[in-house]
């Protein structure tokens, strides 16, 4: 399915968030690499899918109306056998049914889960006077807390995407801090501006939001992903 | 609000009609203005009508030697640049007299539009907006100064200087730092080519000057006071692409809340998050400035010093203190200091006074050139930071209270100093910058900054300035070169 046909049949449903099979699918047909997932109505297909994608295995509920999968119960990692997956989606359906009973779910996705890297934040809002901005950042608590994050305007040349990288404060966790393994920077780069091209090429795009997104010293993966539209 | 109908070649070419008159208006000056606009055109080398229909006041114009006609379609030719000065009730009128009588260009000088936030304000804003939308009228303003051209005698102030060329452009929502800036910077060495003071623009905006002044061959460096953009997109594409070609410098008002609620009075412009506006400004290339001195600072260097891409400084100073405190600077700053080359050593070695100096960089050169003044010695000092490949750019406390005192007793002094920092600027290929502090001795050090200005010497007031403006300025040159 096309990103055009994705975003039509939201807009059909009535809906403004792509779900984040529908936005991941969207953004690896624009050549970002993400932690493709797979959509499974019952415990059956997701041991299906878990195995066609490879253990360790992560489920994530599939809602339009949970925002942060997380806050109710709607995500299980490091999930190693068919046994595992089956227990973690009825786990995942009977909590997000408690924490938030009106909620419709489509299941769950399926992905494979990715090997830890340094977690980087890439994202797409609007800004009333310049339109789209492109936000780059270290992820988890230095994004929240140390609003340590690096903006350009949309379109972005290739030495804007540099400088994103090297502006932040954090930039040496990135260049691989006390034998850390550093992050493949041009990899960061390229992810950058195929986004920046992504949301150029479809305005109605309103936000989006790879968080995190996993770099590692060969590439980068979008492991999460978010895309509003208007 | 909506483009002007006309497209953006179209623009240019009648701006460049309007910037460089070879006939203006003025409607509506009067002796309660003290003849202000009557009097800024007194050096236009055009011709020069005025349109008052106020028999009082008509006597005192053309006392002034100008000749008034009662409507501007009573005017026998044709008029490039019309100045307005009407009150608001009355301006759209003169708006349709512009598209009757196919004007390159008005200003209207006029205030008491959409800034108001009154009702009557706003709507006869719409109004004319509306006419000159619909005519393709060129409108600058309202609520402004409009154009000065210094080569052709168009001011806005009858202080500025007129007949002779200039180089640096300036496009300002403010009318105030419009004529400062050719002011003030005309005490830094700055000569304009032509400023535009815009106001609320409803027809023609930043992006629309920005764009011809890019293309004006006069002008090679472009000042910018923004409070905001009617199409910020627009502006920020305009800004990218003009930047690669001339430095911009901008300087934005507004942009802390309540002067975001100052700018929205003053020109109804609305403000942007201040991280979001620095990206864009870094992206575009643009130098930027938070003040009309920093502005200044900025368009200076830019103007005089030689471009460079590296950071190195090669510091001289007359005595200890001073060259502990102009370090400092640059590398607060992000400059940085470092050591010469043995070679450079070397040669120091050879002439350079100890005794209360040093020279590691930064060079401590005050008993070195100053007891006595030995001018060999300050040129063999240059000599040595131009050919040491550690230094990317050079800066000199001119130490002008020391100097001063000095030239009381030979002010010939004064000459060999100038003699030898023109030929080190003539030889080197880097840049060369000149501190003078204005000290105790004000005057002096003025007569001292403004004899170095005019070797094409870039001259500052202080360490953190001039250490400031440099930085900015190879911030650009690096992006310019794609090295940022």
């Amino acid at each position: 399915m096309s990103i055009a046909d994705v975003i039509d049949r939201a807009k059909t449903e009535g809906r403004t968030v792509l779900t984040e099979i529908e936005s991941k699918q969207a953004l690896e047909e624009t050549g970002v690499p993400t932690a493709a997932a797979r959509l499974a109505r019952t415990a059956e297909e997701a041991v299906n899918a878990a195995k066609e994608s490879g253990y360790p295995a992560v489920l994530k509920v599939v809602s339009p109306d949970v925002t942060h999968k997380s806050d109710v119960g709607g995500v299980r990692l490091d999930l190693d056998s068919p046994e595992a997956v089956t227990a973690a989606f009825a786990e995942i359906i009977e909590a997000v049914r408690k924490h938030q009973p009106d909620a419709r779910i489509d299941g769950v996705a399926v992905q494979k889960m990715a090997r830890p890297g340094i977690e980087v934040i890439i994202g797409m809002s609007k800004d009333p006077q310049f339109g789209p901005v492109l936000m780059f950042g270290l992820g988890g608590i230095l994004v929240e807390v140390l609003k340590d994050v690096a903006f350009r305007i949309v379109p972005l040349e290739p030495r804007d995407a540099r400088q994103m990288v090297r502006e932040i404060k954090g930039f040496p966790v990135l260049q691989g801090f006390r034998g850390q393994e550093p992050a493949d920077l041009e990899a960061l780069e390229k992810l950058i501006l195929k986004v920046s091209a992504f949301v150029e090429a479809h305005p109605e795009i309103e936000e989006l939001d790879l968080n995190p997104v996993f770099a590692y010293k060969d590439g980068a993966i979008a492991v999460d992903a978010r895309i509003v539209v208007g | 609000m909506a483009q002007p109908t006309v497209p953006s070649s179209d623009i240019k070419a009648r701006l460049d009609r309007a910037f460089n008159p070879r006939t203006v208006a003025v409607v509506g000056d009067k002796r309660a203005l003290g003849y202000l606009w009557l009097r800024s055109m007194s050096t236009f080398q055009g011709n020069l009508y005025s349109v008052q229909i106020d028999p009082s006041e008509i006597p005192g114009i053309e006392e002034l030697g100008v000749a008034n006609y009662p409507s501007l379609l009573d005017i026998p030719e044709e008029i490039d640049y019309v100045l307005c000065a009407v009150p608001r009730q009355i301006s759209p009128r003169i708006v349709a007299d512009c598209i009757e009588k196919g004007v390159g260009a008005v200003t209207l000088f006029t205030s008491g539009f959409a800034e108001t936030e009154t009702e009557e304000g706003i709507r006869l804003q719409e109004e004319i907006a509306e006419t000159a939308r619909k005519a393709g009228l060129l409108l600058i303003g309202p609520n402004c100064m409009g154009i000065y051209n210094r080569r052709l005698g168009v001011r806005h102030s009858w202080e500025q200087p007129a007949g002779d060329a200039g180089n640096v452009g300036f496009i300002s929502q403010s009318g105030t730092h419009c004529i400062n800036f050719s002011l003030v910077g005309g005490r830094h060495g700055i000569r304009c080519s032509k400023t535009v003071s815009f106001g609320n623009a409803v027809i023609l905006d930043a992006a629309d000057y920005l764009e011809y002044f890019a293309d004006d061959s006069e002008t090679e460096v472009i000042g910018l006071y923004l409070e905001g953009a009617r199409d910020t997109r627009r502006f920020f594409r305009v800004l990218r692409e003009t930047a690669r070609r001339k430095p911009v410098v901008v300087w934005k008002g507004g942009v802390t809340k309540a002067g975001a609620r100052a700018i929205y009075s003053h020109t109804a412009a609305l403000a942007t998050a201040p991280a979001i506006w620095d990206a864009a400004m870094r992206q575009a290339g643009a130098v930027q400035a938070d003040s009309l001195d920093e502005t200044i600072d900025a368009v200076e260097t830019l103007v005089y010093c030689r471009p460079a891409s590296g950071y190195r400084m090669g510091l001289v100073a007359m005595t200890g203190g001073q060259s502990v405190v102009i370090t400092d600077a640059f590398e607060r700053e992000g400059l940085e200091v470092p050591l010469l080359t043995a070679a450079s050593y070397e040669k120091l070695s050879g002439f350079f006074n100890i005794i209360g100096g040093s020279y590691r960089n930064p060079l401590d050169a005050g008993g070195t050139i100053g007891h006595g003044f030995l001018p060999q010695n300050l040129a063999r000092l240059l000599d040595v930071l131009d050919a040491d490949a550690t230094v990317d750019a050079i800066a000199m406390e001119v130490g002008a209270g020391f100097l001063a005192r000095r030239m009381r007793e030979n002010p010939a002094i004064l000459d060999s100093l100038l003699e030898i920092l023109s030929a080190h600027r003539e030889r080197s290929r880097k840049p060369f910058l000149a501190i003078a502090h204005p000290g105790h001795l004000e005057d002096v050090s003025a007569m001292i900054r403004s004899r170095l200005l005019e070797r094409n010497i870039a001259t500052f007031t202080g360490f953190q300035p001039a250490a400031k403006a440099l930085r900015r300025a190879i911030d650009y040159w690096r992006f310019r070169e794609g090295m940022d």
